[in-house]
């Protein structure tokens, strides 16, 4: 694989996916939304006038769980399954699959993260109003989680597209595989450790963690934010398996990049057998 | 011979000093009848040792300590004023109690106290009191096993000392900052313990006032034990394992406390075992583990309180009833409340209001305040959870919201009906501004610059990749 093609199409996909209309939209969307959960936060707060794990840090957590996924989705199915003839075009240039793969994923990402950094950025100065700076360096590794997150989703989404024959077909099974990670996984997880005994329960709800990314990165980012004690007896569970909260987190998010790995090779293997 | 000789010139020696105390004593009576004869000691002599002042001092005197290190156990046996001027510091021999107090009636004050013996039974104390209506007033002790331990010691006044213990300890080989036991009437007020076991610990001790201490950084802030009829007001706890533990007692009354940052995986903002008729006023519970515990507390009343910033607001079993919960402010809690058994006895809302809950979604029709909906305190995911603790590994995930929303809609699974029939729907207001002692001012200039630098690095971004 050459460096330099993979850094063509990246940068071309990255200029493409900037220019397109979606993604402003989406980078606008996003930083409304954590400026105005952080604002709302910040009123409260002034009424308390403690600060801790609040509501507003467990809403943006929930912002960047539902939107975050959805957006790497989205774009991964758009790009990989464009309108008629350009992938064709693509393909026929002297580069191979991989790196098209590579570079479109990478140019893709560089574009999403942009769009992630100017939420949080905005959003950031009605945080910093009224943190001190052990909550600057909490609010950096959730950004970190996030990045993550949208990585193991992108990557996913890369697959979902290659792998099916059309671009409705691609969004089809991109919608399905986002109410799979986010919803009726952890439903089914739920449901299951209900039916199970207690010890077989605390085994499956402990693997189940990591069979989902969206769950490690809710988990890592929890701990980040809360700490361990957020997850009462669980939370001790989890530091007794790892060793301490940082390493635990550590962990998932190792664990994160993991799924982004395999999701990446099976798209690439998928894109070599295509018929194109 | 000469054993003879020695014993007749003891003796006269005895009679002379006889005469002279009956003397001075005689000149006492009538030239200063109230206030005692003042007998400084200090390290340049005449006199130079505590010890050898309150040999010659008689009930009533003063003690004037001057400046110096004194090498010394200190026993009050008889009713002085013993007072520090300067920077007096009394060393202990590390054997027993470094100032045991003895006699009724004594003030000890303005003294650094330190290096006690360690035998938790033979209670090794900085200030072991033993004796009635003494005044503790400015000391500061440290390197003490325990701090200032009241013996079957009454009407006690115990203010602004500062109690350090030995924190390369265990908790459980370390003594308490304030150990009261089997003693009534004693007040404690502005004092600041911390790294001891237990802050301030009562054991079988009554009608005590406990007042506006500092108390961080060890196991129980203030641990109340088979202790009924006291009070406690404007104390403020943090960093603890639990802020009050108040256990086997009845008609504790407490308002105006600070419970703050009890942030261990057992940690807890009070913690209620076996109590009844206590009353809680107007305190804060911000940002602990467990705001409130309570197992087997019975008819209680906690009102006006403000329960904000807890993983868990309130952890009830079901072994606690008749106690009525009303105005309490509970914001920003992670959860609300966790059951643990199926149905408990208590009121969550007074006759008049119920508390205030941020997650009540209700609304007021007819604007008198109070929800038109009754609220389910707990939810349907709380409720597994407290049966299942792992589930709650699967807090805030959009799985257990989605979960509770539509058994808020379709209600299939029997959940308990902890209910607060009179939600408010704004908070109630308090009348006194609490500060919470361990926040560290903002960084307001670092985060602006790094939220700064985010936004213009992605905007620059964003032109790079436009235009590149």
């Amino acid at each position: 694989m050459d460096t330099r093609n993979v850094a063509i199409i990246a940068s071309q996909e990255l200029r493409i996916s900037l220019r397109s209309r979606w993604v402003q939209i989406f980078a606008v969307v996003f930083a409304v939304l954590t400026l105005a959960i952080s604002y709302f936060g910040m009123v409260t707060s002034i009424v308390v006038g403690f600060e801790g794990f609040t509501r507003t840090t467990a809403s943006l957590l929930n912002l960047v769980l539902y939107l975050v996924p959805m957006l790497a989705l989205a774009a991964a199915t758009s790009s990989f399954c464009p309108e008629q003839g350009a992938a064709e075009l693509l393909f026929s240039q002297p580069v191979s699959r991989g790196e098209v793969l590579f570079g479109k994923i990478l140019g893709l990402y560089a574009s999403l993260a942009i769009a992630v950094l100017f939420g949080f950025g905005i959003s950031g100065f009605i945080v910093a109003s009224q943190s001190g700076a052990e909550g600057v360096s909490r609010y950096l590794g959730f950004l970190g989680v996030t990045f993550i997150l949208l990585l193991s989703f992108l990557c996913l989404g890369a697959l979902a597209a290659v792998g099916s024959a059309s671009r409705i077909k691609a969004l089809g099974i991109a919608l399905a595989l986002w109410f799979l990670f986010v919803l009726f996984y952890d439903l089914m997880m739920i449901g299951l450790v209900g039916l199970l005994d207690p010890h077989s329960a605390r085994a499956a709800v402990l693997l189940g963690l990591f069979g989902n990314p969206v769950d490690l990165a809710r988990v890592a980012g929890l701990l980040m934010l809360g700490g361990a004690t957020i997850f009462g007896a669980a939370g001790a569970a989890l530091v007794r398996t790892f060793g301490s909260t940082g390493l635990a987190a550590t962990i998932l998010c190792l664990l994160n990049l993991c799924w982004s790995v395999a999701f990446v090779t099976v798209a690439s293997r998928v894109l070599a057998r295509r018929e194109i | 011979m000469g054993p003879a000789m020695m014993n007749g010139s003891s003796l006269a020696r005895k009679m002379r000093r006889r005469v002279t105390y009956l003397a001075f004593g005689c000149c006492l009576a009538f030239a200063l009848p109230a206030s005692g004869r003042t007998i400084a000691v200090s390290p340049a002599g005449p006199v130079r040792s505590i010890a050898q002042a309150l040999r010659s001092a008689a009930d009533g005197d003063v003690i004037e300590v001057h400046a110096g290190l004194y090498n010394e156990d200190v026993v009050l046996d008889r009713s002085v004023q013993l007072v520090g001027a300067g920077n007096v510091v009394i060393r202990g021999t590390g054997r027993g109690s470094v100032v045991t107090v003895a006699a009724d009636g004594c003030t000890l004050r303005g003294f650094v106290i330190e290096h006690s013996g360690s035998s938790l039974m033979n209670e090794d104390a900085g200030i072991l009191l033993k004796s009635r209506k003494n005044r503790i007033v400015g000391n500061h002790l440290k390197d003490v096993l325990f701090g200032i331990y009241l013996l079957q010691s009454d009407g006690n006044y115990i203010a602004d000392n500062t109690i350090h213990g030995r924190p390369q300890l265990d908790y459980g080989d370390r003594g308490n900052g304030i150990h009261i036991w089997n003693s009534r009437y004693n007040t404690v007020e502005r004092n600041t313990v911390y790294e001891t076991r237990d802050g301030i610990y009562v054991e079988h001790a009554y009608h005590s006032v406990i007042r506006s201490n500092r108390v961080h950084d060890l196991r129980y802030g203030l641990h109340y034990m088979y202790s009924d009829d006291n009070d406690f007001e404007g104390n403020i706890f943090y960093n603890n394992v639990a802020g009050a533990a108040i256990m086997y007692s009845s008609r504790i009354r407490f308002r105006r406390n600070q419970f703050l940052h009890n942030r261990g995986f057992a940690s807890y903002g009070i913690l209620f075992q076996a109590d009844d008729h206590c009353l809680a006023e107007e305190n804060v519970i911000a940002d602990n583990a467990v705001g409130i515990f309570m197992e087997a507390l019975n008819e209680s009343t906690l009102r006006n309180n403000l329960v904000a910033a807890n993983d868990l607001a309130l952890q009830v079993f079901t072994s606690s009833a008749g106690n009525i919960f009303e105005k309490n402010n509970f914001i920003d809690n992670l959860s609300p409340l966790e059951l643990e058994g199926s149905q408990s006895n208590n009121r969550w809302n007074g006759s008049l209001a119920g508390n205030y809950w941020s997650q009540y979604e209700g609304f007021d029709l007819d604007g008198d305040g109070i929800g038109d909906v009754p609220y389910h305190i707990e939810n349907v995911f709380e409720h597994l959870e407290a049966q299942l603790p792992l589930l709650r590994l699967y807090l805030l995930s959009p799985a257990a919201q989605s979960l509770v929303l539509a058994e808020r809609g379709f209600p299939v699974l029997e959940t308990p009906q902890e209910t607060d029939n009179l939600p408010l729907m704004k908070p109630v207001t308090m009348d006194w501004q609490p500060q919470d002692p361990a926040a560290r001012p903002p960084r307001r200039s670092l985060a602006f610059t790094l939220s700064a630098m985010l936004v213009v690095l992605s905007l620059a971004a964003f032109r790079w990749g436009v235009h590149s």
